[in-house]
């Protein structure tokens, strides 16, 4: 009998883990994001602090972009026309700058967490 | 138009740099014709590469679902990574042992042994930027006015392209062999520790390192990191405005090694050491391995 709750146990606990990472997955809240050749809409996203969220990025542009941050770590080339999300973990209180690697001049935003 | 060509040349700036110094590296070996042939065999396999990847990109082959290209992405990134320091070392064991390699047949082998090795690292370098070339390029062409650009961006991005290797064989010339090696030693080893500090920031935005403090400071006052200049200095060293803690002390604990590595194999007068050598040169032993 033993070895066997000695077995559930973790197996519990994995499968309370999965849930749990799923219910979070699906509670992070999403952003849109437009980019139209260098033009990013809206041009600052306010999210909360501490909370994992999504942006999802259309192209609605003729030309390609590259969504890149350093500051959120994220790179991502988007043919026109085309969509991607990213997702972003939890950040702390302040400004967080993106641009579109392709259109540096005018492609900048900005991700407020508050 | 200038745009175009400087975003087109920004992305194939890695690949020429590894390129190039394989191809004024290799010229000088008295075994050329070999390691030529592999050169040219990771250029073509990272064309190949690239095109796959650029596919992937415009979602006409989504074969990667999820974040299946992000963990591609971080795997060639590391794997090019630390192929492109162990190439640094390797170069550095056969650098000086020209005239010794057509002495020892076993030396010879040693160095073929990492051909393979040569063709990754090269494939890697073309395929991994060249993929968001040609996605840009894509967007040039698919655009109804860019059509007409998309040639003259295309010639006038691989003139400059060429003019850049160009640029860095005639420094093989120009330079002493000595001075050129040591320069293209610390350009290789600065890439490698920003190709590092890039798969770890991969590995912490899909969340299976933490950043620990993120962001440490900020710099972007005195050198912002998303600029034109800034950026370049960002993709080819690992500099970051707002670094994270992790990245940070991965790339401390990669120069630290480097450093030390560095350090013993320039001590050995002999570099066969690495390079098992029976006869005439004794193998100087002291413990150091």
């Amino acid at each position: 009998m033993k070895p066997t709750t000695r077995l559930k146990r973790p197996l519990v606990f994995v499968a309370a883990a999965l849930l749990a990472s799923g219910a979070l997955a699906q509670e992070a809240a999403s952003y849109k994001l437009t980019a139209r050749d260098g033009v990013f809409e809206p041009a600052t996203i306010e999210v909360p602090a501490g909370k994992r969220f999504r942006i999802e990025i259309v192209n609605q542009g003729k030309s390609a972009i590259e969504f890149e941050s350093r500051d959120l770590k994220q790179e991502k080339v988007i043919p026109p026309g085309g969509k991607a999300t990213v997702t972003i973990n939890a950040l702390k209180a302040g400004e967080y700058r993106f641009f579109d690697e392709f259109h540096e001049k005018t492609g900048q935003g900005k991700i407020v967490v508050k | 138009m200038g745009n175009a060509l400087f975003i087109v040349w920004r992305e194939s700036a890695e690949a020429l740099l590894v390129v190039g110094i394989l191809f004024a590296w290799l010229r000088k070996r008295p075994d050329a014709a070999v390691g030529m042939r592999y050169l040219w065999g990771g250029v073509a396999a990272g064309i190949g590469l690239a095109i796959a990847l650029a596919l992937v990109m415009l979602g006409i082959a989504s074969t990667l679902s999820g974040n299946g290209l992000e963990w591609f992405q971080l795997a060639m990134t590391a794997v090019a990574s630390g192929l492109i320091v162990q190439m640094v070392f390797w170069m550095r064991r056969h650098g000086r042992t020209f005239k010794r390699d057509l002495e020892t047949d076993m030396a010879r082998n040693a160095g073929a042994a990492n051909w393979w090795g040569l063709l990754i690292v090269v494939a890697l370098a073309v395929g991994r930027e060249t993929a968001e070339t040609v996605v840009f390029l894509y967007g040039l062409g698919a655009d109804k006015g860019g059509i007409t650009n998309l040639p003259i961006v295309l010639l006038l991005g691989l003139g400059a392209a060429f003019a850049t290797f160009w640029v860095l064989q005639q420094g093989s010339r120009i330079l002493s062999w000595h001075v050129f090696f040591r320069v293209s030693e610390v350009l290789l080893l600065l890439l490698a520790g920003a190709l590092l500090v890039s798969a770890v920031e991969k590995l912490i935005a899909l969340d299976v390192v933490p950043a620990l403090v993120d962001p440490l400071w900020n710099t972007s006052a005195l050198l912002d990191d998303s600029g034109r200049m800034g950026g370049l200095i960002a993709s080819f060293t690992g500099y970051r405005a707002r670094p994270a803690l992790l990245p940070l002390l991965a790339l401390a604990l990669y120069w630290t090694l480097v450093w030390i590595f560095l350090r013993r194999s320039s001590g050995r007068h002999a570099p066969s050491t690495l390079v098992k050598s029976h006869g005439a040169h004794p193998v100087p032993r002291a413990g150091r391995n």
